[in-house]
């Protein structure tokens, strides 16, 4: 009878040790999810404009869905990423989901990989989500809202830095590139979704009422799944905020920073996943960390080297790019 | 006579409208709807709010329906905070930790998230406070709660204790918790709306002497809309007391916001 509880106390004390000891490894990580933030706005998007919910729900699959499969095919089977994984993305998209998807079902060999990295991309992603569901309420004043969650969100350690980045230089290690180049198909539908991601918010905004909203996303999103249904590899580089919601961008620099940053994040990653020069998932995870901390992290502002200073032009332009003649790869940018 | 009870109990459950508020149906919280707490907290800022009706079919005594009201609050980082209680409609004949109208309080901390090598690792710490009916001392427990996945399935184990602060009669002085479970998003790829769980526990006995009630159950969270899940359970001790548990099932629905 007296030896049960100290037992217990013993068995939950060696768990705690185990833990403790385990704490000493690189990859003991904690989970640090955070709350999108609390607004009367919350969900207006999926309320009030389901059609373009329905949509970001299935670009939430596309990512996951690509990461999972680059990692378990180690990337080297074309068809299971061109064909399978993307036409079970393209297939999820067609179900018109009103929720939005459980990226831990999706891919919970990726989430266990680069968990930081995952977080990153789902805080970031919960911006996006706010700022939609802002721009689709009937609010008086959408700048102050706008500051709100951008403050939220640079309060998160995991907050992509807001300053511009050179993207034609982080598009330039040795890996780069490597994922467009094998998988162009589903490389072209990811820069789709990135697409739709960025272009709505200049036609939202000059829509005053939410029958005007309605319409006026109906031409893009005709747009984008003629992109879905034929992607357009001719682009040669991601679709940039500036460029398809210049409005936008120039009233919330920061924001529109925030957005090309994650969508060259995402680049950059599918890379590392694609690339032969980190053979091991160990090292593949390395040099996912090493580059979202050291490159996209605000954390790493001060250190930074892809930081465009200010006053300099940035080189990441005319969106989407036509593939240019010139061997030199890039579209002018 | 008993089967009807059992049958219009049963009828009761499934009708009574019940709410449990969860944003993320795969994230499992104590009794919503079995009894399986997996090592991840709710996320730092969220608060929800569920609630469930459990009935009890006993092999000796009368059937019980159990209110189950919970608070979740993502307080911290990695911490999540319980406020339970549980309101029996047979009160007097509760025995154990988790008298009738006991108010709880719990702390669940993450200590990591799973990566490929390292399994998820969180430990509760809970008070529960004499404010029920025949209830006397503050109790203490103790549980290291640990979740491990393989591919989609996830595998989890609670292992717990607790402490009466001052057991009544026959009533253990403490006694150890052992539950383990697995859970399997349903629907890949093209639906994301469902989880199933199952579960498989023991425990020591609430009065000295008597052996472990061990048992089985099964349970569903469903998301209903973004901020609503719907769970339901069901289960049975087949081995233990005479008061065990022949049949137990479970509704509940969680709010998250």
């Amino acid at each position: 009878m007296v030896h049960k509880p100290v037992l217990a106390i013993c068995s939950l004390t060696l768990i705690l040790c185990t833990v403790s000891a385990l704490s000493a490894c690189a990859e003991f990580e904690q989970r640090d999810k955070r709350f999108y933030y609390r607004a009367l706005w919350n969900f207006a998007l999926r309320e009030d404009l389901k059609e373009l919910d329905i949509e970001f729900n299935g670009v939430d699959f596309g990512h996951s869905n690509l990461y999972e499969n680059l990692l378990l095919t180690g990337a080297k089977d074309v068809p299971a990423i061109e064909e399978r994984a993307r036409k079970e993305t393209l297939r999820f998209i067609d179900s018109r989901p009103v929720l939005n998807p459980n990226e831990e079902a999706i891919a919970p060999t990726y989430m266990k990989l680069a968990w930081k990295a995952q977080n990153t991309f789902d805080e970031a992603h919960a911006l996006h989500r706010s700022t939609y569901d802002i721009y689709v309420s009937d609010l008086a004043d959408r700048k102050a809202a706008i500051r709100k969650v951008l403050a939220y969100y640079q309060d998160s350690e995991y907050a992509i830095t807001a300053k511009r980045l050179d993207h034609q230089r982080l598009d330039t290690f040795p890996y780069s590139k490597s994922f467009r180049r094998k998988f162009p198909l589903f490389n072209a539908t990811i820069w789709a979704y990135h697409y739709l991601q960025v272009v709505v918010y200049d036609v939202l905004a000059a829509s005053p009422d939410l029958q005007s909203k309605q319409k006026a996303v109906a031409p893009i999103l005709r747009t984008y799944h003629g992109y879905l249904d034929k992607p357009p590899v001719e682009w040669t580089f991601m679709p940039m905020t500036e460029e398809l919601s210049p409005k936008f961008a120039a009233e919330y620099p920061e924001i529109a920073n925030i957005f090309n940053n994650l969508h060259m994040m995402h680049d950059n990653i599918s890379d590392i996943l694609t690339t032969d020069l980190f053979p091991t998932w160990e090292e593949k995870r390395k040099e996912i960390y090493r580059v979202t901390q050291a490159y996209y992290w605000a954390s790493a502002d001060a250190t930074n080297p892809f930081i465009v200073p200010a006053g300099q032009p940035h080189h990441s332009g005319s969106t989407p790019a036509m593939e240019p003649s010139a061997p030199s790869g890039h579209s002018g940018h | 006579m008993k089967r009807n009870t059992f049958r219009i109990a049963l009828l009761l459950v499934l009708m009574v409208p019940t709410v449990v508020w969860a944003l993320d149906h795969d994230n499992l919280d104590p009794n919503r709807p079995i009894a399986i707490e997996d090592a991840f907290v709710m996320p730092h800022g969220e608060i929800g709010v569920e609630g469930g009706v459990l009935f009890n079919d006993r092999k000796q005594g009368k059937s019980r329906f159990v209110f189950q009201p919970q608070l979740i609050i993502g307080a911290f980082a990695n911490t999540q905070l319980e406020l339970s209680s549980n309101l029996s409609t047979d009160p007097t004949t509760v025995v154990g930790d988790d008298k009738s109208g006991d108010l709880t309080v719990g702390v669940l901390y993450e200590l990591n998230t799973e990566t490929l090598n390292i399994p998820a690792f969180a430990v509760r710490v809970g008070l529960g406070f004499p404010t029920g009916v025949n209830s006397k001392g503050v109790d203490a427990e103790l549980t290291g709660v640990m979740t491990r996945s393989f591919g989609r399935w996830r595998t989890h184990l609670n292992v717990g204790y607790t402490f009466l602060g001052s057991p009544q009669g026959n009533e253990r002085s403490g006694g150890y918790r052992v539950v383990a479970a697995v859970s399997y998003p349903l629907g890949y790829p093209t639906s994301f709306r469902d989880t199933i769980i199952a579960n498989v526990f023991t425990r020591q006995s609430s009065s000295v002497g008597q052996p472990n009630p061990t048992g089985i159950g099964v349970g569903l969270r469903h998301q209903v809309s973004s901020r609503i899940v719907f769970d339901m359970g069901l289960g049975t001790e087949f081995a233990g007391p005479p008061d065990r548990s022949l049949f137990f099932s479970t509704v509940g629905l969680s709010v998250g916001f």
